[in-house]
């Protein structure tokens, strides 16, 4: 168990953090994740591949906490406090996003439903091919691009809105 | 191919995922759409927008405490999941006694049987209701490290 964890705890916080945009309850959903595969682990047919079933694990436990958000919090969650997403760039010459620029992609992403706030993280911030995608979230490689292609529209239209 | 098939492709353009075929398909379709080619444009700006940014890092320390942090909460969750059996164990044999030694007792006065019927049930709900609120406050407690 702990050289699972070891392996994959990093990507199982950033997952969520993409996801919820919130580093504690990204943080907490990541721990959660992993005591549910202990106590599914006989669920599990070793035939199939970990990183798509514990990927399943991961995305029920942050749509839960968004509904709990939803639910219990009337109150969004507030981006200046979840500076999920940071400019990568450090050379000063070479910053072509302004730190308002960072927070309004904050915002955006934010914004957008849950299937293609997903998918823009999948892609985009985990750059993963559309083979790969398709196997983690289980649907064909062509709905991949489709998904994609709407999810991208949304967040564009989005972040039209701020400039 | 319809007009939607093509933008949808766009994405697969820019994310190089399109066959040869249809790339030169698709190329030969943006020659003639100016749509296409505005849509394109906004697509390469949200890449470029989004290829700068990065996660937040955590601190060295939370990785190497993480596992020993995961063991204490599967811990925690063991001994929770003991003393939840052994309560409502305590609490189905205190209910049945309470029942039959009591309130189904017909040497003790009917009125104060009710009273303290109505009271018991009364007590229960108000006990549990207290305890899912404080469940779910402590979960979404943002002041729980705020030393006071």
């Amino acid at each position: 168990m702990k050289e699972l964890v070891e392996r994959y705890k990093i990507k199982a916080y950033y997952l969520a953090l993409g996801m919820v945009g919130n580093k504690d309850e990204a943080f907490d959903i990541s721990q959660e994740a992993f005591i549910r595969v202990y106590k599914a682990a006989g669920k599990f047919k070793p035939d199939r591949r970990f990183f798509p079933w514990f990927y399943s694990i991961i995305a029920n436990l942050c749509k839960d906490c968004l509904k709990r958000r939803e639910k219990w919090d009337s109150r969004q969650i507030d981006i200046d406090d979840n500076d999920f997403l940071l400019v990568a760039e450090t050379n000063p010459e070479k910053i072509i996003l302004k730190k308002e620029t960072a927070r309004n992609i904050r915002k955006a992403i934010m914004r957008l439903d849950f299937s293609s706030r997903e998918i823009i993280m999948l892609k985009h911030f985990r750059d993963l091919s559309y083979d790969r995608i398709a196997e983690i979230l289980k649907i064909p490689k062509g709905t991949v691009m489709s998904r994609l292609y709407y999810a991208r529209r949304k967040l564009a239209e989005i972040l039209s809105e701020y400039e | 191919m319809s007009e939607e098939k093509y933008r949808i492709m766009l994405s697969g353009y820019i994310d190089n995922e399109l066959s040869p075929e249809e790339k030169r398909d698709f190329e030969v379709h943006l020659e003639g759409c100016a749509d296409c080619r505005k849509e394109l444009e906004s697509f390469q700006k949200l890449q470029e927008v989004t290829g700068a940014m990065k996660y937040a890092d955590i601190p060295e320390q939370v990785w190497e405490g993480y596992w020993s942090s995961l063991y204490k909460r599967m811990e925690r969750g063991v001994g929770w999941i003991f003393i939840s059996i052994a309560a409502i164990m305590l609490l189905c044999f205190g209910c049945y006694h309470f029942c039959a030694d009591f309130l189904l007792n017909p040497e003790e006065p009917l009125l104060l049987r009710i009273g303290i019927g109505c009271g018991f049930i009364g007590f229960i709900i108000l006990l549990v209701s207290i305890i899912r609120e404080r469940l779910f406050a402590r979960k979404r407690d943002r002041y729980d490290e705020v030393t006071r």
